[in-house]
């Protein structure tokens, strides 16, 4: 691929990410946009997990949490310039999967599974204990969105819905397009061949632990970003966000989407935006596990999944007609 | 007399209370093919999973250029120049033969970090080399395709195009032509035998006809042991050999 | 801080501890035949503990309230297996997690929609009551019938595991699947049965945790998280990993409260990383 396609492939895809961030607010209201974008950063992450590297992680909401406890935590206390609780998402969900993930990617099948799952447990009863920090189930309250501002410009109000949501819409298009970058580079191949085959893989020479580790990182690293913006969202950061209910609803987002691109995702969550929904019902987890439940039962391999088939589909019968 | 490029000491694997492999030491020339034979069960697979470092033996030491590799993890041994292929066809079924090639190249060429940011595809000399090694095994012209569109037998000549992209010094090679048809077993033996020279292989075999003719010296396993040894005319001739094969 | 008090909670310890190893062993049973984490797990724990409670509430009866647990949380395993799991075997891993999740969330707001947010507890009945004076301790005498109970009840499961002919079904389709299947024995019969074997095992715990720690509507993933930490910590390979590992939970457990009760639960978690650094593969695994 010579650089100018390279960089047309690119060029592409942020107009195709930008037009949906234009478009979302005009058919929802637009903290609901803002919530489907930053889900949307989350659930990309994750696939880079299970999508690419076939990690099958079900304990994402600690990466999730913990990056927008640690923004939030320094937006409650400080007034620091909007990079710094960003950043710290972003550091404090890269350092925390590095810790954890070198624990659960010793193991692998079953025992990864479930080893994230119970780390995601240890960090929601932490969460929970130390109340001082993160306000325990009540949540970390008291949140402020920094001013917007960059050399020779005047600050922006964050607080105002309009420059929150193009703030939380740039973040989404460079971060989405970032991983994309991420899994179509020599790294995000050789991550591709440790989920087709890890033996073979070991063998060409490559650490096949080190690139899921890394591959881990960078996963909580966007977790964690998506995790700062979560916070700034509702001025609050919930305990619920580290709560299984939410590691599993990012698997099932990105399952649904369609596992083979970074956009399946994000229509992923467009379907089904467990924000949205939890205001309706308090019993809303119920529909929710239903609608689980018959997806998984009977429409296997997502949307994009369909798509794909439909479109070959179509291809051969053109070709039959053609011939 | 060059010394043995592999050399393993009284090597011993024990599973339980099976001793499938009971203290083997064979060393393989330089530049030789020297292939292991021995009836079913006689722990050929299990010698040759400790050569490729899929577990750890029980006691006893391998040494690869005079080096003891034991306690070395796959990619390690894999970084010292050995290569390896399967008894059941081992690819990247949903990535492009290219791509499978392009695995095997990069970590050769690339020794440090894996780059995050540039495309795969953009460095075209790599891209040259892959489809120059796929032309080699007559399957440059599927460069783009899946690998799990291929038939069996080509899958195992991408296989062992894949093996040899890594410019290793030492192939493992595992029942090279298991599952394949009598012309396919041609071309790979043929492949193979042209390897003589410039690599070293340690081969395990089940077809007589290909060991006999292409190996430069066998080890005949029976029981986790190395019952005879010697060039194929010498192992043809000695009669525990027979016995074992024909006897038990 | 007395040696007594030691004591004491090593006892305590035992007692949650076996149940940790009961409900651990089920999961340990599902994984290795169906080689899946049962994310429903808990929740199965949580019907076996309100369907005693409401048995046991209506007829007096703990022992059938017992019963009921148990055959409530089978029944409702092997309907999961048989038209849910079942139907996935042959589908990509994910979507039988999923399903499993699916599952796992409906039973939990089921469970509310029936019996109500606020939780509900119950005494042990009469003869279970109050303590056995053991000298340096007065100790609970429920407590003691949860140990001998859970001991009892893992026996007899490992008897029917080990010595019986549909134990050996079950070790037939641990060990090698398409062996078994080769062999005319019905598999998809077996891992229905294994199934709700080992859910009916995670509502007996659940039963049996009612007059120790009542109902409680997020009983069921309290329960899970520790169940999946107990089975790591037992390690590959072994279903009976399990029982050692949740002992071991269980004894940490009440020890650390001794000191610090809020860690005391956190304490399982490390225990499990513990284990991990320094014998990865578990206490009674291979490698």
């Amino acid at each position: 691929m010579n650089p100018r396609a390279s960089r047309r492939d690119l060029l592409l895809r942020a107009a195709l990410l930008a037009a949906i961030a234009a478009v979302s607010p005009l058919l929802m209201p637009a903290k609901i946009a803002a919530e489907i974008l930053i889900c949307a950063i989350f659930a990309c992450a994750t696939n880079l997990l299970i999508g690419y590297g076939g990690l099958f992680t079900f304990g994402q909401g600690a990466f999730y949490g913990l990056g927008g406890y640690a923004a939030g935590f320094l937006m409650a206390r400080f007034g620091l310039p909007w990079p710094v609780p960003l950043l710290a998402g972003l550091l404090m969900g890269a350092v925390s999967s590095a810790i954890i993930g070198a624990f659960c990617i010793r193991r692998t099948g079953i025992y990864f599974i479930m080893m994230t799952f119970a780390f995601n447990q240890m960090i929601y009863y932490l969460a929970y204990t130390f109340r001082n920090i993160t306000g325990g189930e009540d949540g970390l309250a008291g949140i402020k969105r920094p001013p917007f501002g960059l050399p020779g410009m005047t600050s922006l109000n964050l607080d105002n819905p309009t420059y929150f949501y193009i703030f939380v819409a740039a973040i989404f298009v460079v971060s989405v397009l970032a991983l994309i970058r991420i899994v179509e580079s020599p790294f995000g191949r050789v991550l591709v061949a440790t989920r087709e085959n890890p033996r073979r893989v070991a063998s060409l020479g490559f650490s096949v632990s080190l690139v899921q580790l890394v591959a881990f990182m960078i996963s909580g690293a966007f977790t964690g970003l998506a995790g700062a913006l979560y916070a700034m969202l509702y001025w609050i950061m919930p305990i619920d966000a580290v709560h299984w209910l939410n590691s599993g609803y990012i698997v099932f987002t990105v399952l649904i989407g369609g596992t083979s691109s970074m956009f399946g995702p994000i229509i992923g969550i467009f379907i089904w935006l467990q924000g949205f929904f939890s205001t309706l019902w308090a019993r809303w987890p119920l529909l929710f596990g239903a609608f689980v439940v018959i997806v998984v039962l009977f429409l296997q391999g997502g949307v994009i999944e369909l798509f794909r088939r439909l479109s070959a589909l179509w291809g051969r019968r053109e070709r039959a007609e053609a011939s | 007399m060059q010394a043995p490029i592999i050399r393993t000491e009284a090597l011993i694997k024990q599973f339980g209370g099976n001793r499938a492999v009971n203290g083997v030491s064979l060393e393989v020339g330089g530049g030789t093919l020297h292939s292991i034979i021995g009836p079913n069960g006689a722990g050929k697979t299990t010698l040759f999973n400790l050569l490729t470092k899929d577990f750890p033996p029980t006691s006893g030491r391998i040494l690869l250029y005079g080096e003891d590799i034991t306690r070395e993890p796959p990619h390690a041994v894999a970084r010292r120049g050995v290569g390896r292929s399967y008894q059941i066809t081992s690819v990247f079924q949903n990535m492009t033969l290219g791509q499978n090639v392009w695995v095997a190249l990069y970590r050769r060429e690339r020794q440090g970090f894996l780059n995050f940011w540039r495309h795969a595809d953009r460095d075209a000399s790599l891209r040259e080399e892959a489809t120059e090694i796929l032309s080699r095994v007559r399957l440059d012209d599927r460069a783009d395709r899946l690998a799990s569109e291929l038939s069996y037998g080509d899958q195992r000549l991408l296989e062992i195009a894949v093996t040899l992209a890594t410019k290793p010094r030492v192939l493992l090679l595992d029942e090279p032509t298991a599952g394949l048809s009598h012309e396919e077993t041609e071309s790979v033996s043929r492949l193979i035998a042209g390897l003589k020279g410039r690599y070293s292989i340690l081969m395990i075999e089940h077809k007589m006809d290909v060991v006999m003719r292409i190996s430069d010296r066998l080890s005949v396993m029976h029981f986790g042991s190395i019952i005879a040894e010697g060039t194929p005319e010498e192992v043809a001739r000695d009669p525990g050999v027979r016995k074992a094969y024909l006897g038990s | 801080m007395s040696l007594n008090l030691v004591f004491t909670q090593l006892l305590n310890g035992t007692a949650v501890g076996m149940l940790y190893a009961l409900m651990a062993f089920g999961l340990s049973i599902i994984k290795g035949l169906l080689n899946i984490p049962n994310f429903a797990h808990g929740a199965f724990y949580a019907v076996g503990a309100y369907v005693c409670f409401s048995a046991y509430e209506r007829t007096g009866s703990f022992w059938l309230g017992l019963l009921c647990g148990f055959v409530a949380s089978g029944i409702v395993g092997m309907v999961i297996e048989r038209f849910g799991v079942g139907k996935l075997l042959a589908s990509a891993y994910l979507f039988q997690l999923l399903l499993l999740f699916g599952v796992a969330l409906m039973l939990e707001q089921a469970i509310i929609l029936v019996w109500g947010t606020a939780g509900n507890s119950k005494s042990p009945p009469e003869f279970l009551q109050g303590a056995v004076d053991l000298g340096f301790t007065l100790y609970p005498r429920y407590l003691l019938f949860i140990t001998v109970a859970s001991a009892v009840i893992i026996t007899a499961v490992w008897f029917l595991i080990e010595k019986t002919k549909f134990g050996a079904y079950i070790r037939a389709g641990i060990d090698k699947k398409e062996m078994t299947q080769a062999l005319g024995i019905n598999i998809d019969a077996l891992f229905t049965l294994g199934f709700g074997l080992g859910a009916g095992l995670a509502g007996l715990a659940g039963g049996l945790a009612v007059p120790l720690v009542g109902v409680t509507a997020t009983m069921g993933t309290d329960m899970l998280s520790i169940a999946f930490v107990v089975v790591v910590i037992g390690g590959l390979g072994s279903i009976y990993g399990a029982i050692p590992a949740g002992l071991i939970a269980g004894i940490v457990q009440s020890l650390v409260t001794i000191w610090a009760a809020e860690l005391s639960t956190v304490m399982i978690y490390v225990a499990m990383l513990a284990v991990l650094t320094w014998r990865p593969q578990g206490l009674l695994g291979e490698r």
